[in-house]
């Protein structure tokens, strides 16, 4: 039961978190500089990682696949398998979970630590709101990046799934091959479904961040757990979302 | 890493990310982002199949432009086809829905048309074809395939029995056979002994098997038929030849039967052998009177008596003189 009250407490935290955030909105041309700052910090910065691994999930689909494919004597679906894969599932999930885990926890340990520390109750003692301060520009970035930083993982999956069906001889779909059959069933909803996905996840990730960073009390040990808490309670809310998203929007 | 640097790179990374969405947006949706290039032209078909917008439009598997749209249309699915300016569609150009593999991908298929109908302007209506879908032949299989089972069921019936008809066919065959097994004996008894006496040559039709002189009359009597239809064959020619001649007006039947200078002419002997027949039947003339009337006969007998009797008196007489004959001839 206390579990559930505090399940509930922090579901509404972050609800009334969000609306005070967005009430703040027309502020939003003042905090332009911090919605770049955290812009870099999502998307330049957690590029790299994206890429490395996107390709290798897109590598690792198409070799799997390809293989099974061939066996049917459909391995020319390849592409369709890997670009629908891509699009609609594992290209948004894979950007949400390292973003939980990388710019989540970083977030969820500086507001942490600023709660630790004081410097919230001084902004708030200032009269700034943390919510327009420090929430609106995380979350404004992070909706302007992650459909971008999804695309990204997403095409860079193609590409490797596209290199391993041409190089690896037992697969042997060249790459033009792997394209035109990716084009041909893959539609723009498809893509657009992906996109929609990641975007409500990068929404909450960001959002888990911020509440869970703002509810920290107590030391520096607080600061440790809660930032495992923010990662964990993110993937859960990825992978459930993801199913009710993918159920949504079917 | 100062201010700037950082702007600049959430910048690049913007602009790479838009870039990428609208590659991916352009790509996947055959530049319909882009501005509509080509000219539309509209296809009715009863049923699209798995024609979708983006789908390829091909003349003799060459692109030639996609599909824009599909869209319901009074009681109809209608297909609406962009087409590469550069192209130009005869007006008797038929549209088909083909399968471009058996796992659903479609396109349209334009034929040429023929020279010199025109050429279709933009919005205009094409021609189409519906082409049977694979559900539907796999559905007629699958009604031949019960017709077929159902004769087979009927036939293994008749030949089993069993049912309401009584005992199939097998039965009865066995049951004739049973019954009829010593007749049937005595004949393949007797139908050995036919081939071996034709084997031996024993009989005529043994002799004409194996006797080679049988051959050899039937070859003589062949050459002699080929012979008569060689003369027969002449004679018809001959015959031919004469026909054609008759035909043609020349010798005495043709002139006959053809020429009608001729034929007046035998009209005219006709009428005077008539003419001269009526005038020798009622006596007329010399020659009628000589057929008719005796006197002349009996006159003629009496001046032969004369003379009879005359060269008997002049038997008697001994030689006279010429001037003494001819006066007692005459008196």
């Amino acid at each position: 039961m206390k579990r559930i009250t505090a399940l509930l407490e922090a579901l509404g935290s972050a609800l009334l978190l969000a609306g005070k955030a967005f009430v703040s909105l027309p502020a939003a041309p003042r905090i332009l500089k911090r919605v770049s700052e955290q812009g870099y910090l999502v998307g330049y910065t957690t590029l790299p990682i994206v890429a490395i691994l996107c390709f290798f999930i897109g590598a690792v689909l198409a070799l799997q696949a390809g293989i099974t494919l061939r066996d049917f004597g459909a391995k020319q679906l390849i592409g369709t398998l890997v670009g629908e894969s891509m699009a609609r599932e594992l290209g948004p999930v894979m950007v949400a979970i390292l973003l939980a885990g990388r710019v989540g926890s970083a977030v969820t340990a500086e507001l942490a630590s600023m709660k630790v520390s004081g410097e919230i109750d001084a902004l708030v003692t200032m009269n700034i709101p943390p919510a327009r301060l420090l929430v609106l520009p995380r979350l404004l970035a992070v909706l302007l990046v992650m459909p971008l930083l999804t695309m990204m993982g997403n095409i860079i999956g193609w590409f490797g799934g596209a290199i391993v069906s041409a190089q690896v001889k037992m697969i042997g779909v060249p790459t033009e091959m792997y394209f035109q059959n990716l084009k041909q069933y893959l539609s723009v909803g498809d893509v657009m479904d992906g996109l929609i996905k990641a975007e409500i996840f990068g929404f909450v990730i960001m959002l888990i961040a911020c509440t869970t960073g703002l509810r920290t009390r107590g030391g520096p040990r607080e600061i440790g757990f809660a930032v495992t808490k923010s990662v964990v309670y993110s993937l859960i809310a990825i992978l459930t979302l993801d199913y009710f998203i993918t159920k949504a929007l079917s | 890493m100062t201010n700037a640097q950082m702007s600049a790179r959430v910048g690049l990374f913007f602009i790479l990310g838009v870039a990428l969405i609208w590659v991916t947006f352009e790509a996947l949706t055959s530049g319909q982002v882009r501005r509509d290039r080509g000219y539309r032209l509209i296809a009715h078909f009863t049923n699209l199949k798995e024609l979708k917008a983006g789908d390829e439009v091909r003349m003799a598997g060459v692109k030639v432009g996609t599909i824009a749209e599909t869209r319901l249309a009074s009681r109809q699915a209608e297909a609406v086809l962009l087409i590469n300016p550069k192209v130009q569609i005869a007006q008797d150009s038929v549209a088909t829905i083909a399968m471009a593999g058996l796992l659903g991908a479609n396109y349209v298929s334009l034929d040429m048309g023929t020279v010199g109908s025109g050429f279709l302007q933009p919005e205009n209506q094409i021609r189409t074809v519906d082409t049977p879908d694979l559900n539907a032949i796999v559905s007629q299989i699958g009604e031949i395939g019960k017709k077929i089972d159902g004769a087979l069921s009927q036939f293994t019936g008749a030949l089993n029995g069993g049912g309401k008809d009584g005992p199939g066919l097998l039965s009865k065959l066995d049951k004739l056979v049973d019954e009829n097994s010593a007749r049937i004996g005595q004949i393949t008894s007797d139908l050995r002994d036919i081939t071996n006496k034709v084997n031996t040559g024993q009989g005529t039709l043994g002799k004409l098997v194996n006797d080679t002189a049988a051959y050899d009359s039937l070859v003589a009597a062949l050459g002699d038929i080929r012979g008569a239809a060689t003369d027969a064959k002449t004679f018809i020619t001959n015959t031919q030849g004469i026909i054609d001649q008759v035909k043609s007006g020349k010798g005495t039947l043709g002139t006959l039967i053809y020429d009608e200078e001729a034929a007046r002419n035998i009209k005219v002997v006709s009428n005077n052998l008539r003419i001269l027949s009526e005038k020798l039947t009622t006596g007329e003339g010399t020659l009628g009177k000589l057929i008719n009337d005796d006197s002349l006969f009996k006159e003629a007998q009496g001046v032969m008596r004369k003379v009879d009797r005359a060269v008997d008196g002049l038997s008697d007489q001994g030689p006279i003189t010429a001037v003494g004959v001819v006066a007692g001839a005459l008196f």
